[in-house]
């Protein structure tokens, strides 16, 4: 307690500022598992109540996709890159964020085996990175133009 | 004797859980999440490379199973959101520390403020969407 009395003649202990962090990464993780979390309440809440709740799993199609995403090869308005940008963030704050929580409840159990440890979370990063970039690719070149939804869009 | 593994795991969930039921929450409902987020992710940037699996994933998250699990994820979202924002708005202003009781009723009343009309939509849409009403 910051104002806790003083009894005489006891020793006080003197309160030293907090150390600088030895860890940079840790400290780095932790600050960001809070900004990203904030930001992620109003990004994930947002779409989850958009496209799950008030449209509804029930009525989404392709073609739903792809005019928020624009398809390949045709030309994208403005509506298109914001959505792109908007899901772009997402992915990439949901993804850090998700990880990196998984690598704090892995530590957690499998610490006392580091060769387990490093296996899983390599195992893991090497999954997750290889279905992030996937999202990312997706958002960057959009749906592809085929047969099932072109010619409804037009 | 159980092995040490298993120990750890039992352990820690046991002694975190005595009076910390929302920190076992939080790390389940984000480990529920991070599950969706792999397979979401994976499911619509398939409109980019494999638009028939796209439409099938799509197709999937309509089924019965999929509307359930879909209210699981709601419930964790919106949990893990509000939870998640006690978390870091406490640990970032150490000063309301003495306020810990009140943000943790405040914060399982707006969940359930938030939770509960999502759920009723999301499955009213369901069962409708079943029923074909």
């Amino acid at each position: 307690m910051a104002s806790a009395t003083v009894t005489p003649g006891r020793t006080v202990r003197k309160i030293r500022p907090i150390p600088q962090a030895r860890n940079n990464f840790e400290r780095g993780m932790w600050l960001f598992m809070r900004y990203s979390g904030l930001a992620l309440v109003f990004l994930t809440l947002s779409h989850f109540w958009m496209q799950h709740v008030l449209i509804g799993t029930h009525q989404i199609q392709v073609t739903d996709t792809m005019t928020r995403w624009g398809v390949q090869g045709q030309t994208i308005n403005l509506d298109n890159i914001l959505w792109r940008i908007y899901y772009a963030v997402i992915l990439i704050l949901a993804v850090v964020h998700g990880i990196n929580g998984v690598r704090q409840v892995t530590y957690d159990y499998f610490a006392q085996k580091p060769a387990l440890y490093k296996g899983m979370m390599t195992a893991i990063v090497a999954v997750a990175a290889l279905i992030s970039i996937g999202g990312m690719l997706a958002l960057v070149f959009g749906a592809a133009g085929d047969s099932l939804g072109t010619a409804a869009l037009r | 004797m159980l092995n040490p593994l298993i120990l750890s795991f039992r352990e820690g969930v046991l002694y975190r859980a005595k009076g910390n039921i929302l920190w076992l929450l939080h790390r389940v409902s984000g480990l529920g999440i991070v599950l969706f987020l792999g397979f979401h992710i994976f499911g619509m940037s398939m409109s980019a490379f494999n638009p028939p699996l796209h439409e099938q994933m799509l197709e999937l998250y309509k089924t019965p199973l999929f509307a359930i699990g879909e209210l699981a994820l709601a419930a964790c979202l919106i949990f893990h959101a509000v939870n998640g924002t006690r978390i870091a708005i406490l640990e970032l202003r150490p000063k309301l520390w003495e306020k810990q009781e009140v943000a943790t009723r405040w914060s399982l009343i707006i969940v359930a403020i938030l939770l509960l009309p999502t759920l009723a939509i999301m499955a009213y849409k369901s069962i409708t969407h079943f029923i074909g009403g």
